[in-house]
């Protein structure tokens, strides 16, 4: 009994010494896989990887709870997928910044009064386009006047309907030169050339701007003829021509920054 | 004897025991955003917008098995097509005063070949940041170059911005924004 409890506890000597060497030598391995989480997946396959990786959420789930998904002013998002957070996936506070990307400050600092241009510019352009559009009610209305507008069978003293198309055409001049006043005095935010529908809404301009001139000038003309008696003649008798040439280009103007459309309700 | 032959033997198979279960040390890494295609999708009932950008310059830097991620945009570089509309996106997103947009996320690196990422994003916009967590991007990786694709689910209210109108019609809150990039270990 003696001689085998000595040879036991040399046993457990030895089972305790080798135990405390497996410990010291094994155990740096393990701490530095724990602490680096998923770095032991690194030699596993892809598959693998997600599967580790799914695994080892569990244990960042010991950590502070990361804020929930949430705008800043404190409104939830919709768009997220999902509130569960985890700590390891939640974006940094730190990493890599625009300078390391080579943005230069001047690349990345804004201009409130750049901005506030553009706002003005905005505001402009949209008068613009509301004027434009209510536009579009008097130029109408004074081609469908223009019907009525000639004298009727040499009968040169009705002038009602005239009057009519005149105050039509008057009106559609004035807004027209209210519309693209506005235009004109936005201000420029760009030097690059115009892209896409609005490159035709400027061509356009050398259309309809002329027209808008020339229109009540030789609508004038013909009408002085008329008044004397006359039958119109001359260059006044391409009024009607013109004007039809500058409304259709408004038309078209309009379109140009309106197309493609895609009805879809 | 025989214990000594055990000592012995334990002494000589310890070390490889641990040389087996020592874990490799995952090097620093740094991610570059080589070519990349963001894409956002404008709605209104009578117009279909997309804007696209090709600039986003994209770093990525791994530390103890953590990699933080920055991708940037410049605002005035998203063509749609219209000179005069994309000039009205920037007015609109306050562009201007906040000409980057900034998007940050971490990534555990063990997971970064991963056929799916799921990312946190942080997007800093127009003067606001919004969190979009778990959006998913595939990805396919092809020698060197990983191809991400994906859609970033942004709306125009997250970053409180007021819906440009068209015939007094505002554009549907929803501006999602695909992503399409090529990223490289450098």
């Amino acid at each position: 009994m003696e001689i085998s409890g000595s040879a036991n506890m040399g046993w457990a000597r030895v089972l305790i010494g080798g135990m405390c060497l497996v410990v010291l030598c094994g155990a740096p391995g393990r701490v530095a896989a724990q602490t680096t989480g998923q770095q032991a997946t690194t030699q596993l396959d892809p598959a693998q990887q997600g599967i580790e990786v799914a695994a080892a959420k569990p244990d960042a789930l010991a950590l502070p709870d990361a804020p929930l998904p949430s705008l800043e002013g404190g409104a939830p998002l919709s768009a997220s997928s999902s509130l569960q957070t985890y700590a390891q996936n939640q974006p940094p506070s730190t990493g890599p910044s625009l300078g390391d990307l080579g943005l230069t400050p001047a690349d990345t600092e804004g201009s409130a009064a750049r901005q506030a241009l553009m706002d003005r510019r905005t505001h402009m352009l949209k008068i613009h386009q509301r004027l434009g559009l209510i536009t579009v009610i008097p130029v109408a209305a004074a081609c469908i006047s223009s019907v009525g507008a000639p004298p009727e069978k040499g009968n040169y003293s009705d002038t009602t309907s005239r009057d009519i198309h005149i105050a039509l055409g008057a009106t559609a001049v004035a807004m027209y030169a209210a519309t693209a006043s506005y235009a004109i005095r936005a201000p420029r935010v760009s030097h690059e050339p115009a892209r896409g529908g609005v490159k035709w809404h400027k061509y356009l301009i050398y259309i309809h701007a002329p027209g808008m001139v020339l229109t009540p000038i030789l609508g004038a003309m013909a009408y002085n003829q008329i008044s004397s008696g006359q039958k119109v003649h001359g260059i006044a008798s391409a009024h009607s021509g013109v004007a039809v040439a500058t409304a259709a280009s408004y038309g078209a103007a309009i379109i140009a920054v309106s197309w493609p459309i895609h009805l879809k309700f | 004897m025989k214990k000594n032959s055990l000592l012995l033997f334990l002494l000589l198979t310890l070390p490889v025991y641990t040389l087996l279960n020592a874990q490799p040390p995952v090097p620093d890494q740094t991610w570059k955003l080589d070519q990349s295609s963001l894409t956002y999708h404008m709605s209104h009932p009578m117009h279909e917008v997309d804007g696209t950008s090709h600039a986003a310059l994209g770093k990525g830097v791994c530390h103890a098995g953590q990699c933080d991620f920055l991708v940037a945009v410049a605002v005035k570089t998203f063509d749609s097509g219209d000179s005069n509309r994309d000039l009205h996106m920037i007015q609109t997103t306050r562009g201007a005063q906040f000409p980057i947009v900034q998007v940050r996320f971490r990534l555990a690196q063990a997971g970064l070949n991963s056929p799916t990422l799921d990312c946190d994003l942080e997007v800093q916009f127009a003067g606001n940041t919004a969190h979009y967590t778990h959006v998913i991007f595939q990805q396919t990786i092809n020698g060197a170059a990983h191809h991400i694709t994906g859609v970033v689910p942004a709306t125009v209210s997250d970053f409180k911005i007021d819906p440009p109108t068209f015939l007094t019609i505002p554009i549907k809150n929803a501006i999602p924004v695909r992503v399409d990039m090529v990223w490289h270990a450098m």
